[in-house]
């Protein structure tokens, strides 16, 4: 479980804080997606629950973050790596090796893997990303949602409780976006490993994820159940977060009174609403 | 360009050989070059670079590799040749420029020696892991890991650098920046400006690869975290012998 | 405007642009869509020159790429990448748009009224380091000293790629209103939503082969070109499929409410 309690940082050379007042509980087992405009603070939120943010990045820091128990301002980044662990933006730049296999055996040496455990996890790692195929493969000739998997495996290696991941899907097109998507989804689902996940695409957060939180200028403005933060769109457009299409058809059927049930989140959700709407009608 | 130290993935000898056997390797044949003062050696060491290629699977890009140094050696030649005023002049131009049999002979050395000497060490990276490299380093010479780490992930960047680069000249040429001109020193003056871009992008990706390696437990890295052991084989053996013929060879011939 | 005839171009020896022709005329706005890999940013790199064809002919604004220098080319054709880091290389946004004209125009005057007009048009403050600003300002940089030599055609690589919604939102208002004034348009996009509000025709790109060439509202409701291409259907035209012949004419969330409407008063008027 993660704690945030009322954390406020401000990076050593900025006049204003990056997140302010932040509180934010995640349950174990959840899939978080937090959402928000550049420049509202995610990637700080990000860096305060992994211990970047004080150990890296300097500056005024304040509140509590608890990770598991642990204070992230007295627990040093390595010790709650082996809880958290983080992919972040830049993809190219957080590979520390040329070929797959040497990629995720990285953290397994640093953090003293049983050598006779060693084999199995990376087996285990590159299966539960879906790249078995790829792990004598040199990472430069790999495409971006590849290497974006093989970030991926090697954290699932470390069998973290928790994975986050800042803009997994940035720079991919949209069907590598969703598999990347499906390969969390199947972390959560049958490892039980939180996700929390920064991500512009809505409609991918509204299909996979559980909870949604909404940043808005170093503030968290929104945290729920995907569907009822939804239900927020004056809110969600003032954070400037665009709306799935399917939700604003939904609403739009409500003001003309043509609908009153649930708020679909993606195209099954809105399939089962025109049904409803045009019940009888003839198709 | 893109491609050139990158991985070949493979299974020949040479990728067997023992990371520090190739290092060995790779710098006796480029000491060898320079110390032998004849053609026939440098060529022999050529055909050597090209052979090892070939048993690793990797003929076609070295080749590639090699007609753009041949070109630059092609140029150095050319430079050099008409420097040389001593010897039996052997052609003669216009402006009292003459090539000398001396000139002709050193030049074509010194160009030759580049070709060969520079093929090895990329051969050799082209069929080693990077980590290997830096894990055998801190095993085997005890260098700290630190260091052996910055090293491998320098030689990884460059690539990733030279691909940023090419990239900035493009979207300078594609606003109007003349650098498509053949004049090589206004194309100077044109790139300065641009190492403000690649500058920031290099430190904004090595802040990312820091954090990243950070997190996953560099600090904590001892010399015995290593997964793989690096024993010498017969095979480190014979590659060593071959080393030391070929080193015999470029002295004695 | 721009005419591709018969072009090829290879990558060694792997073909990557595969015998392709097609034509844009002036005012058009054009996207062009396919999957990583499929060859779109090859192909926008020979729109301009920064490639040239290995055969056949791509003529530009009246020129053909393999004989113009590419920076002559950039006089008429404006390129944003899909990183402004790129292009951005001076330490406030005024030099930053100077500079770009400093290559196209020499007269100062005209210089600084085109630059005072961008940072206007954009609502930029002319004395921000680049640097420091978000991917999505930085772009909107890019954009205006791209703009600011007034191009007849612009190419756009992912434009939106790695910007917020809202970001998203400014960068397409200002790129329609420029075709709406006749600059033409080709634009890499992945994001069927926003091919779909602002493209009016599609090149859809497969292996280096162009297999489609239609309107937009054509290729948001054909499956076969969508899979090939690696898209995901826009959600409102992907609904109304699934919907039948009622919905054929629906692209947009209003028409999709106006046509529930118009069904469920006919169910309620037919008799029992």
């Amino acid at each position: 479980m993660i704690r945030i309690n009322s954390v406020s940082f401000r990076y050593g050379e900025s006049l204003r804080n990056a997140i302010s007042d932040v509180s934010l509980t995640i349950d174990d087992g959840d899939f978080l997606g937090i959402i928000g405009a550049s420049g509202a603070g995610k990637s700080t939120l990000v860096y305060s629950i992994n211990g970047v943010i004080p150990h890296h990045f300097r500056g005024d820091f304040f509140g509590e973050v608890l990770v598991d128990g642990m204070d992230t301002v007295q627990t040093r980044p390595e010790e709650l790596a082996k809880f958290v662990g983080s992919v972040h933006q830049d993809i190219d730049s957080q590979m520390v090796a040329s070929v797959v296999e040497d990629e995720i055996l990285f953290g397994l040496e640093n953090f003293k893997t049983p050598h006779s455990e060693i084999e199995l996890r990376i087996e285990e790692a590159l299966a539960a990303a879906g790249i078995s195929g790829l792990r004598d493969r040199d990472i430069g000739s790999l495409s971006g949602g590849q290497k974006q998997k093989v970030a991926i495996a090697a954290i699932i290696a470390l069998r973290p409780k928790i994975i986050l991941l800042d803009e997994p899907t940035g720079e991919l097109d949209p069907q590598s976006s969703r598999k990347v998507f499906e390969t969390l989804r199947e972390l959560n689902e049958r490892f039980g490993i939180t996700v929390i996940v920064v991500e512009q695409k809505i409609m991918l957060l509204c299909e996979f994820s559980k909870h949604l939180a909404v940043m808005e200028r170093g503030g968290m403005i929104l945290n729920g159940l995907v569907h009822e933060v939804l239900q927020r769109a004056d809110k969600l457009e003032e954070a400037g977060v665009n709306i799935p299409r399917v939700t604003t058809l939904a609403r739009k059927l409500r003001e003309r009174g043509l609908y009153s049930g649930a708020m679909p989140l993606d195209l099954d959700g809105a399939r089962v609403m025109m049904r409803e709407a045009m019940r009888d009608a003839a198709l | 360009m893109s491609g050139f130290l990158s991985y070949m993935n493979g299974d020949s000898i040479l990728h067997r050989l023992n990371p520090l056997t190739k290092l060995l390797m790779s710098a006796a044949l480029c000491a060898s070059c320079f110390l032998t003062h004849r053609h026939s050696v440098v060529i022999g060491v050529i055909v050597f670079n090209l052979c090892m290629s070939y048993s690793a699977g990797g003929l076609k890009r070295s080749l590639a590799m090699s007609v753009s140094f041949i070109k630059l050696a092609l140029l150095l030649f050319v430079l050099q040749v008409f420097f040389v005023r001593e010897g039996n002049i052997i052609l003669t131009l216009p402006l009292n420029i003459y090539i000398t049999d001396k000139g002709a002979l050193f030049s074509s050395l010194f160009s030759l020696r580049l070709v060969a000497a520079t093929m090895p060490l990329a051969i050799m990276l082209s069929v080693t892991r990077m980590s290997d490299i830096s894990n055998v380093l801190a095993q085997k010479l005890r260098i700290p890991y630190k260091y052996t780490f910055a090293l491998t992930t320098a030689i990884r960047f460059i690539p990733i650098f030279s691909e940023e680069m090419a990239g900035i000249a493009e979207a300078q040429t594609a606003r109007g920046v003349e650098f498509d001109t053949k004049n090589f020193f206004k194309k100077i003056r044109l790139l300065l400006p641009l190492c403000v871009p690649l500058l920031i992008s290099s430190v904004r990706k090595i802040e990312g690869s820091a954090i990243s390696a950070e997190l996953r437990g560099f600090n904590l890295r001892t010399r015995e975290c290593g997964y793989k052991t690096y024993r010498f084989g017969l095979r480190d053996a014979g590659a060593l012998v071959l080393t030391a013929a070929i080193i015999a060879a470029a002295v004695l011939i | 405007m721009l005419r591709f005839d018969g072009v090829s171009f290879y990558r060694g020896s792997e073909k990557i642009i595969n015998d392709v022709s097609f034509e844009i005329d002036r005012g058009d706005f054009a996207a062009l869509l396919g999957e990583n890999g499929a060859g779109k940013s090859t192909l926008c790199r020979l729109c301009n020159g920064l490639l040239k064809p290995d055969s056949g002919r791509v003529t530009v604004c009246g020129n053909d790429t393999s004989s113009a220098k590419t920076s002559a080319i950039a006089r008429n054709v404006g390129f944003l990448f899909q990183n402004p880091d790129r292009q951005l290389c001076q330490n406030t946004v005024r030099k930053e748009i100077l500079f770009g004209l400093e290559h196209v125009l020499s007269d100062r005057a005209e210089m600084e009224s085109r630059t005072e007009e961008m940072l206007e048009m954009f609502s930029l403050d002319g004395k921000r380091d680049p640097f420091g600003m978000s991917r999505g300002e930085r772009q909107q940089v890019a954009l205006a000293s791209i703009l600011a030599c007034k191009p007849q055609l612009l190419i756009l690589d992912e434009p939106t790629t790695g910007l917020d919604y809202r970001e998203c939102v400014t960068i397409m208002g200002i790129i329609s209103r420029l075709n709406a004034e006749g600059t033409t348009i080709l634009m890499v996009s992945h994001d069927m939503e926003v091919v779909g509000d602002f493209a009016e025709r599609a090149l859809v790109l497969s292996g280096g082969r162009l297999v489609a060439d239609a309107p937009v509202r054509r290729i948001m409701k054909d499956a076969q070109i969508l899979d090939s291409a690696s898209l995901l259907p826009a959600q409102i035209p992907a609904l109304a499929m699934s919907l039948g012949d009622n919905f054929s004419d629906v692209f947009t969330v209003d028409d999709m409410a106006a046509q529930v409407e118009s069904v469920c008063a006919k169910k309620e008027r037919a008799p029992l």
